[in-house]
């Protein structure tokens, strides 16, 4: 193993080990409210924000920005702005009622806003599917971050990665997995920021121009392992030595490809001489130009799908199991909106970060499109900037540690979830130990990581957040701002908005996609998944009125009253200090 | 808390929630936030429009490298922080005083 790989694997196990200490500071198991309501007393605006945003910004969002904005260009932007705008939406429309309600987990809030019945067990299940699917990419951005720094195996990096979130669970309490989170948010901006600037630099200092009418050219000559088939654009000429089946005819030769689409065969092997311009995956901008322009021309499919990652951006933050139990480590509700602004700046900081390093990249990292592994971007832009060297190769152990950081706090927040319902929900005391919990939520997840192809970020994750978009997000919203849902029409919205959306799932995760409209919807399904929720919601509810719950006008002021206003009775009494006295 | 004094304080619930101050607290709190998101989306889905029907105006230069577009994509991150830095600013100034008015008024009726 060389240097660079070596740097990076003590770089990403230092995370761990400091994770792991920092988190054996504490003693007790998160699993209940006042768990986080212990927490809230002693961790301070700052941190606690800090620890949002770093149990927020997953490894999706550490690397998948960059390698978006590196294929898309500014049409990349969408993403990491439809995410920043759903925790608004969640601030605005959930956060502080939900707070009041008591209720820790959406299953606990679902019964006590609709009563017991069916209702919690299907919300248990949503959380259970919703947690298991965020944890495929995250899992599978582990293995794809070790192959692509140290050229081990990405199974390796997905049980490794496994078995790390499991270990920083099982040994930590709130408060110290509160002060986990924050210090791998500040690792996290760290390693996105230096590198940024010292590219930025660079980029300037050559005064090289990012908008030219032709496609990005090679810094090096290049030889690129083609994994998986794939279909390359190219918008001029571009002479090659390919060996392998291109085309459907099997070469090995120098060959020239003419404008248009080419189709190379997985096993082949490209070389590519310094100087030649890249060619990037079908159905991308292929010039520099048409990269940077937003959209060119009115497109209905293009149109559609950004509508879309919209929809499920804004609508899905608030369904993510993991991120509504953070409002509870703040002392009250003015703690929670203050902390809130701090986390906006601080999501949305990062997010600014990576567009940044995207769009660099295309000049320092442009092979990276030609085997759709442009989700490796950040950790590959230090050694492309600074060469191979010192300089670059602690670049990118920071790099590499930052990506682990990324890792694990949103894969560590998810287990914790995860487990907490498969403790009281599923198990129900059958099994003393919630440490076994931990370990039980986290095989599903594993195994299907590595069972199932790769895709990028940012496939993936818009559909993760499309399911909660359809399933939670409706039932939250309409619990909180509307008396007359029921528990049946709860249950027939989240069904319909789940099978639906989990449709979409399935193919985009087991078949390919066959473009066209239909393609769209499937792969990008929030835009019809969410409303249709949202509509059975409604009309179900409407045709059985009459089992609207009794203290449902008496639910309601609880969770639209001020705090101050003393009415939450449950938790004044957990919480002397902030209760009337 | 003994049961009587929880039937007490329901009735004070319940006219403190037929009461015009709680009236009053919940419209303002609606009127914020509903125009507010209204507003928001509007933003968003004005610049998806911008982007593909006014491909030229994007594309304008406005320093070196960086395009309209690549602007109004980073206002957006801005506009959202300012959005919810208003929001806070007004339920700090106008829904915690509301709510402390009503919490008195509760109280004085419960003991």
């Amino acid at each position: 193993m060389d240097t660079p790989s070596l740097i990076a694997l003590v770089a990403i196990a230092l995370v761990g080990v400091v994770s792991a200490v920092i988190g054996s500071l504490g003693v007790r198991v998160a699993r209940s409210t006042s768990d986080f309501l212990v927490a809230s007393r002693t961790v301070g605006t700052i941190p606690n924000a800090a620890a949002i945003s770093g149990e927020y910004l997953s490894a999706a969002a550490f690397l998948g920005v960059a390698g978006l904005v590196l294929r898309e260009g500014t049409d990349g932007l969408w993403y990491p702005i439809a995410f920043t705008a759903g925790y608004l939406a969640l601030l605005l429309f959930v956060a502080a009622p939900l707070r009041r309600s008591g209720a820790y987990t959406v299953p606990d809030f679902a019964e006590s806003r609709l009563g017991p019945g069916p209702l919690r067990a299907v919300c248990t299940a949503f959380v259970l599917l919703i947690g298991t699917l965020y944890l495929l990419p995250q899992l599978q951005g582990a293995g794809l971050s070790l192959t692509t720094l140290t050229g081990l195996p990405s199974w390796a990096g997905v049980l490794g990665a496994g078995v790390l979130v499991v270990l920083t669970v099982v040994a930590g309490g709130m408060r110290s997995i509160t002060f986990v989170q924050a210090f791998q948010f500040w690792l996290k901006l760290t390693a996105l920021l230096v590198p940024t600037v010292i590219a930025l630099g660079f980029f300037f200092a050559d005064d090289r121009a990012l908008d030219r009418p032709t496609a990005p050219v090679f810094p090096a000559e290049t030889t690129i392992d083609v994994r998986t088939p794939v279909r390359l654009e190219v918008a001029e000429p571009v002479e090659l030595t390919a060996a392998g089946t291109v085309d459907g005819v099997p070469v090995a030769a120098p060959i020239t490809w003419a404008p248009g689409v080419h189709e190379v065969a997985a096993g082949a092997t490209l070389r590519f001489p310094a100087g030649e311009p890249v060619p990037v995956p079908a159905g991308s901008p292929s010039t520099d130009r048409a990269w940077l322009d937003p959209l060119s021309g009115p497109d209905g499919e293009r149109l559609l799908e950004i509508y879309s990652i919209l929809t499920a951006g804004i609508l899905g933050t608030m369904g993510l199991p993991h991120v509504l139990v953070r409002f509870y480590t703040n002392t009250d509700g003015r703690a929670a909106r203050r902390t809130t602004v701090v986390v906006l700046a601080m999501i949305g900081g990062t997010f600014v970060l990576s567009v940044l390093l995207g769009l660099v990249s295309r000049m320092f990292t442009p092979q990276l499109l030609v085997d759709g592994r442009t989700d490796g971007a950040v950790l590959l832009v230090p050694t492309a900037v600074l060469g191979a060297g010192w300089p670059g190769w602690l670049l990118g152990g920071l790099v590499a540690a930052g990506a682990a950081a990324a890792f694990l706090s949103t894969s560590s927040g998810l287990v914790v979830s995860l487990a907490g319902v498969l403790f009281t929900d599923v198990l129900r005391g059958r099994f003393r130990d919630f440490r076994f919990a931990a370990v039980l939520s986290a095989v599903l997840p594993i195994a299907l990581a590595l069972s199932v192809t790769r895709l990028d970020f940012s496939q993936t994750v818009p559909l993760v957040f499309a399911v909660a978009a359809s399933t939670f997000c409706p039932m939250l919203v309409l619990g909180i701002w509307w008396r007359g849902l029921t528990s049946a029409g709860a249950i027939a919205g989240m069904c319909v908005g789940g099978v639906t959306s989990l449709v979409g799932v399935v193919y985009t995760l087991f078949l390919t996609d066959r473009g066209g409209v239909l393609g769209v919807l499937l792969t990008r399904p929030a835009v019809v998944t969410a409303p249709l929720a949202f509509l059975t919601m409604v009309l179900v509810s409407r045709r059985t009125r009459s089992r609207i719950p009794l203290d449902a006008n008496r639910t309601l002021l609880r969770l639209h009253a001020p705090e101050r206003l003393g009415l939450d009775h449950d938790r004044a009494e957990q919480q002397p200090s902030s209760g009337p006295q | 808390m003994s049961t009587t004094e929880e039937c007490r304080a329901g009735t004070a619930y319940e006219r403190v929630q037929a009461g015009p101050e709680f009236a009053d607290l919940r419209r303002r709190l609606r009127r914020f936030v509903f125009p507010m998101s209204a507003a928001f989306l509007v933003w968003y889905l004005a610049y998806v429009l911008l982007a593909s029907y006014a491909s030229e105006l994007m594309a304008t230069k406005v320093l070196g490298n960086v395009n309209v577009g690549l602007v109004v994509g980073l206002l957006q991150f801005v506009s959202t922080f300012a959005i919810t830095t208003a929001y806070v600013r007004f339920a700090n100034r106008h829904i915690d005083p509301a709510a402390e008015r009503i919490r008195h008024q509760i109280e004085g009726q419960v003991r």
